[in-house]
């Protein structure tokens, strides 16, 4: 039992290594470029997220809900997205709804709290995933691109793709520096229980200190990026309107943008139709 | 036409009290490659900033003078337009790229100054500089050398007739360097475009420039075709620039009156062929090295790794790698990038953790041992000093690892670290605001405070000029009574004939040449295998006796001497 518990918890430590999260990011960010969801329109799909990411917060009725939270559902399988995504997902929704249960049981509730947490847990669900699939399921440029022909700021959309740009840099440096404490900083013995718990801290306080170096790393290095910048005519994109009329005009509406339109629309009005029949 | 006329040009940066740059005056033909040199701090950087107009439009300052560039006026130009005539690559090129994609980056600025044909321009572009098969993968997909090569095509795509280049290969493995002079020669001639770097490798002058430009103190010594430059031997060495190995053999045999002949001296190996034709090799003897008489210090047992992928399968770097390393031994680790170096460092440190197979220090599997055990046998010192700095001063760095282990007197050991690494003075400053050379000195200081066992540097010379990187070559030589037992990992084969005693050739994860620098580098086979270039008098010794062996300046003098027939 404690080779299974030491075995278990070397492998969450293991998983959650910034090796892996940069991975996991890098995944989300481009590593599904070829699904059917990163294949869309950012157009529909934004306007499509407009819908599923408002209405479900006025409706109260389950079996619309329901039918929702399923089509969305099935644009996450779709969209393939990664796997440290979902279940942060699946944590943060079941904690926070299965959280109020309990306290509903604690004073005295009964099962009968079930229905009205069901309603919430949907909503928040699908809102959700309706997220997910727009923001995680298309690439930063199609989303930027998509964002400015509905009239955001170009330094907006620009400031998104360079995010998703310098990620894996500042990730990769950021865990140069935790490196550079591991190497030579000496945390505490932790075979113990309460050295367990001074380790944990230990490990948290050498992440919020490696933020500083990581800062003025950052710092150092974009005194070149502004310079490219400017030399790149990054000034004259943003007040020039030939330039956005450029970049948009790589968007197309494809057969496959209404039929996604057209399936969704089904869905929501056979839910519809099933909530007045019963 | 020129390409560039400045005329009584000086410039003060903003705050500053003395100009950077003092009183200049020149033309740049068209059609030119033009090296500029000078050590660090003359005006170089400055310069060319001049030329693309981020001075004065962009950064203000004094500015006095005319400089036209294509026959327009900077002054009554401005960046946007300066852009198309001017491109220009940074040192720390990764930094000037800003879009995730190949293509994207590579067509960027045209999208930006509204050119509706901007992909075909940046598929141009990549052609020019040999990514046309790359332009779908992301830019970290890329390896050092093509991501140079992207930041070159991200500045040509605009069809520039002048390109400024600031320290091109500082960063590049030999053949990715070759490539990117290749890539240089051909835009200059076959293309048409006039070309200036930044540099400090004369053997690169040699082999590709046409003229040099000498700065001192913010002015411009003068400006020679190259065969000429390089000849100026003392004064090249008084600004701390190495003219090429070649010529400072023949500089100094002939000081001597070893070499007869009063002609230029010879600038490549091709021309020393001729220049050296009188001498003959008369092998002299060498001390042997002691063969190591410790047990493994390291030792690689089947060792297994692989990276996650972003998409696909899993990136394999290691399969079932054997290696030993012994006490007291002094290995450099060579291989192009990408060839697993680094990597195998990390699995010395224990911060990776093989997928199969052991890794075992001093006889201790590494798994088993206590952090704090660890960083007192071993250390890693990073190829990127700044990763290292993780407090607010040198001093306070360096004391850190000694500091939180509550060492007996680690205060009167950092002064002395400080002094033996001459950073007394500096004690008080924050690492990154420091020279190159300073911070790698520093980072050396920091791997140091522990004592540890076995030392693993990391490119500790790369993005150094040369000065500095003799500075640092001392420091090492300084280190060995120091140091038990090291690694470097590195492309800098000067550094690896004066200071290893073992050489581990990697390639594609696995180790395929293991030996003394003579059967490394006397092996053919490897050395074309893999692409290592031996220091230019190592060739220019096989040039003229394939048996000769010199690996250093004072080798070949010691060993070639003229016969009379």
């Amino acid at each position: 039992m404690s080779k299974l518990m030491q075995k278990l918890s070397e492998n969450i430590l293991d998983k959650f290594s910034m090796d892996f999260l940069r991975n996991q990011v890098l995944k989300n960010a481009y590593g599904n470029d070829d699904t059917v969801i990163a294949g869309l329109d950012p157009r529909i799909l934004l306007a499509w997220y407009l819908f599923f990411g408002l209405i479900p917060w006025f409706v109260n009725d389950i079996p619309f809900l329901l039918g929702c939270f399923l089509l969305v559902m099935v644009t996450t399988i779709l969209a393939r997205v990664a796997g440290l995504v979902l279940f942060l997902f699946a944590l943060g929704v079941f904690a926070q709804t299965g959280y109020l249960f309990l306290v509903t049981l604690f004073f005295g509730g009964d099962a009968s709290a079930i229905a009205p947490l069901l309603i919430l847990t949907l909503k928040v669900a699908t809102i959700s995933l309706a997220s997910i699939t727009v923001f995680s399921g298309l690439d930063p440029d199609k989303l930027s691109n998509g964002l400015m022909w509905y009239g955001c700021p170009e330094r907006l959309s620009f400031s998104i793709s360079y995010a998703y740009r310098m990620l894996p840099m500042l990730m990769e440096e950021f865990q140069n520096v935790l490196l550079s404490y591991r190497l030579r900083g000496n945390p505490p013995a932790h075979d113990t229980f309460p050295g367990k718990v001074r380790y944990l801290i230990y490990q948290v306080k050498i992440i919020m200190q490696s933020f500083y170096p990581l800062m003025l790393n950052t710092a150092k290095r974009s005194r070149t990026t502004v310079e490219a910048l400017e030399l790149r005519g990054y000034r004259y994109a943003a007040v020039n309107k030939a330039v956005k009329k450029i970049r948009l005009s790589a968007l197309r509406v494809s057969y496959n943008d209404w039929l996604f339109l057209a399936i969704s629309g089904l869905v929501v009005a056979v839910s519809v139709l099933l909530s007045t029949l019963i | 036409m020129n390409a560039v006329e400045i005329d009584g040009l000086t410039y003060t940066y903003p705050g500053a009290a003395q100009p950077t740059l003092h009183n200049i005056s020149l033309n740049i033909e068209k059609g030119d490659f033009l090296a500029v040199i000078g050590n660090n701090g003359c005006g170089k950087s400055t310069l060319c900033k001049v030329l693309n107009g981020l001075i004065p439009h962009f950064i203000t300052g004094t500015f006095q003078g005319t400089v036209l560039v294509d026959g327009v006026n900077t002054l009554e130009s401005d960046v946007g337009e300066l852009a198309r005539k001017v491109g220009y690559v940074y040192q720390d090129f990764e930094n000037q790229i800003v879009r995730p994609t190949v293509l994207d980056d590579a067509s960027y600025s045209c999208l930006n100054y509204a050119f509706p044909d901007y992909l075909d321009r940046g598929r141009a572009a990549l052609r020019l500089c040999g990514l046309e098969d790359r332009e779908g993968e992301y830019v970290w997909q890329l390896s050092g050398g093509q991501t140079h090569l992207l930041a070159l095509a991200g500045a040509l795509s605009l069809r520039p007739d002048l390109l400024i280049l600031d320290e091109p290969i500082a960063q590049l493995d030999p053949m990715h360097a070759d490539r990117i002079y290749e890539v240089l020669r051909d835009l200059n001639e076959h293309h048409g475009k006039t070309i200036v770097v930044i540099e400090h490798h004369t053997e690169y002058i040699a082999d590709y420039c046409k003229h040099v430009m000498l700065m001192k103190d913010g002015q411009v010594r003068w400006m020679l075709p190259t065969s000429q430059a390089l000849q100026r031997v003392d004064e090249l060495e008084e600004c701390n620039i190495f003219p090429p190995q070649v010529t400072q053999a023949a500089h100094r045999m002939r000081r001597d009156g070893l070499l007869s002949g009063s002609g230029p001296l010879p600038v490549t190996v091709g021309d020393g062929l001729e220049a050296f034709s009188a001498l003959r090799y008369t092998p002299s003897p060498r001390p042997v090295p002691e063969a190591p008489g410790g047990g493994a210090a390291v030792s690689f047992q089947d060792v297994s790794l692989s990276y996650r992928s972003v998409k696909g399968e899993p990136h394999t770097v290691f399969q079932n790698l054997n290696l030993e390393i012994h006490k007291g031994e002094k290995v450099a680790l060579i291989g192009s990038n990408g060839a697993g170096k680094s990597t195998l460092m990390k699995l010395m440190v224990g911060l990776l953790k093989p997928a199969q197979g052991r890794v075992e220090l001093f006889g201790e599997p590494i798994g088993e041992k206590k952090a704090e055990d660890l960083s007192r046998q071993i250390s890693l010192v990073y190829q990127n000093p700044e990763e290292m700095f993780i407090k607010d001063s040198i001093r306070s760095d360096i004391a850190y690892a000694m500091q939180v282990r509550g060492r007996e007197g680690w205060q009167e050991r950092t002064d002395a670290l400080l002094a033996r690494f001459r950073l007394s003075e500096l004690q008080d400053r924050d690492g990154r605001l420091m020279s190159g050379g300073q911070m790698r000195r520093a980072s050396l200081a920091i791997g140091v405070a522990l004592n540890p066992g076995i030392l693993l540097l990391d490119e500790p010379t790369a993005n150094l000029d040369i000065a500095t990187r003799r500075e640092i070559m001392a420091v090492l030589d300084d280190m060995k009574d120091i140091i038990q037992t090291a690694v470097i990992a590195t492309h800098d084969m000067q550094l690896v004939c004066q200071w290893a005693e073992r050489i581990i050739v990697l390639r594609g994860g696995q180790v395929v040449a293991d030996g003394t620098r003579d059967e490394v580098f006397g092996d053919h086979e490897v050395t074309s295998l893999v692409g290592i270039r031996p220091p230019e008098i190592f060739t220019m010794g096989q040039r003229l006796d394939p048996a000769a062996l010199c690996y250093t300046i004072d080798e070949f003098v010691d060993c070639f001497r003229e016969v009379s027939l």
